[in-house]
């Protein structure tokens, strides 16, 4: 074993935590949990995702209506084509 | 593999085109009109709209039950101030593709005090209506519609007094 695989073997040797540690990590994250910037942010997420799904729902009502619109449009240039034309028809044939 | 990777494009491209019986490339007329109308309703569109037209609204309910079973509705219209607007070469791009042997004209009007030509066109297969094609051009005006589909085309006529349209009356033969 040289001297590398040596400082290696310390190094990456397996240590026990020094006493209180796991309390001290729990009580810090506790701490965050309950701390006002932790409990806003997820506020905050929490609003922009039904900011995002409400605006999807209201984007797609929109787009539905302009579709609508369009199709009773071409709805109503057509039929007033075939209106004329059936008029000139009639015209002539009287 | 070119060859392969050629044949995808191509059926990749006609899944993407849209259903469209007629090619009418008429946007450099747009600058000339004073009024255009340009709709290009695939049947994705049109069964998407279909969601928001109401069954209990008679008109919305009529026309809700004809684009049920249509593929897509393409139109331009093009109004101009005066005469010369446009060309009978414009028209020709469009009849030249109505001379196929799926099209077949079922009506021809010429008007000649107003100088308005109408024609409507449907195209089938297998003995079944598949789209209509109606041209109307008048010294003023150029209008195009392909609907794409089974056409019932008294149906649509029937739509003459709803809509906004006037109904147009003509007295009958006595």
């Amino acid at each position: 074993m040289d001297w590398l695989e040596q400082e290696l073997k310390n190094g990456l040797a397996r240590k026990e935590p020094p006493p209180g540690f796991a309390d001290r990590v729990l009580r810090r994250v506790g701490h965050r949990a309950q701390s006002p910037v932790w409990r806003h942010s997820r506020w905050l997420a929490a609003a922009a995702a039904v900011v995002m799904i409400t605006g999807g729902a209201a984007w797609r009502e929109h787009q539905g209506h302009v579709a609508k619109e369009q199709v009773m449009l071409a709805f109503r240039i057509a039929a007033v084509k075939v209106n004329q034309i059936q008029a000139h028809i009639q015209e002539a044939t009287r | 593999m070119t060859a392969f990777r050629a044949l995808a494009l191509v059926a990749a491209a006609a899944v993407l085109l849209p259903a469209q019986q007629l090619k009418f490339n008429l946007d450099y007329l747009a600058a000339k009109a004073s009024d255009s109308v340009d709709l290009s309703l695939n049947g994705a569109t049109l069964q998407f709209a279909a969601r928001f037209l109401s069954s209990k609204d008679a008109d919305e309910s009529k026309v809700k039950k004809m684009i049920a079973s249509l593929d897509g509705i393409y139109i331009r219209t093009f109004e101009f101030k005066d005469t010369g607007g446009w060309s009978p070469a414009d028209l020709e791009g469009v009849r030249q593709q109505l001379r196929g042997a799926e099209w077949s004209r079922i009506v021809g009007v010429k008007s000649g005090q107003e100088g308005e030509n109408a024609e409507i066109y449907v195209r089938s297969e297998n003995k079944k209506i598949d789209g209509v094609a109606i041209l109307v051009s008048g010294p003023k005006e150029l209008t195009i519609v392909n609907i794409v589909g089974p056409v019932d085309l008294d149906s649509l006529a029937s739509l003459g007094g709803h809509l906004g349209i006037p109904k147009v009356e003509i007295a009958k033969h006595k």
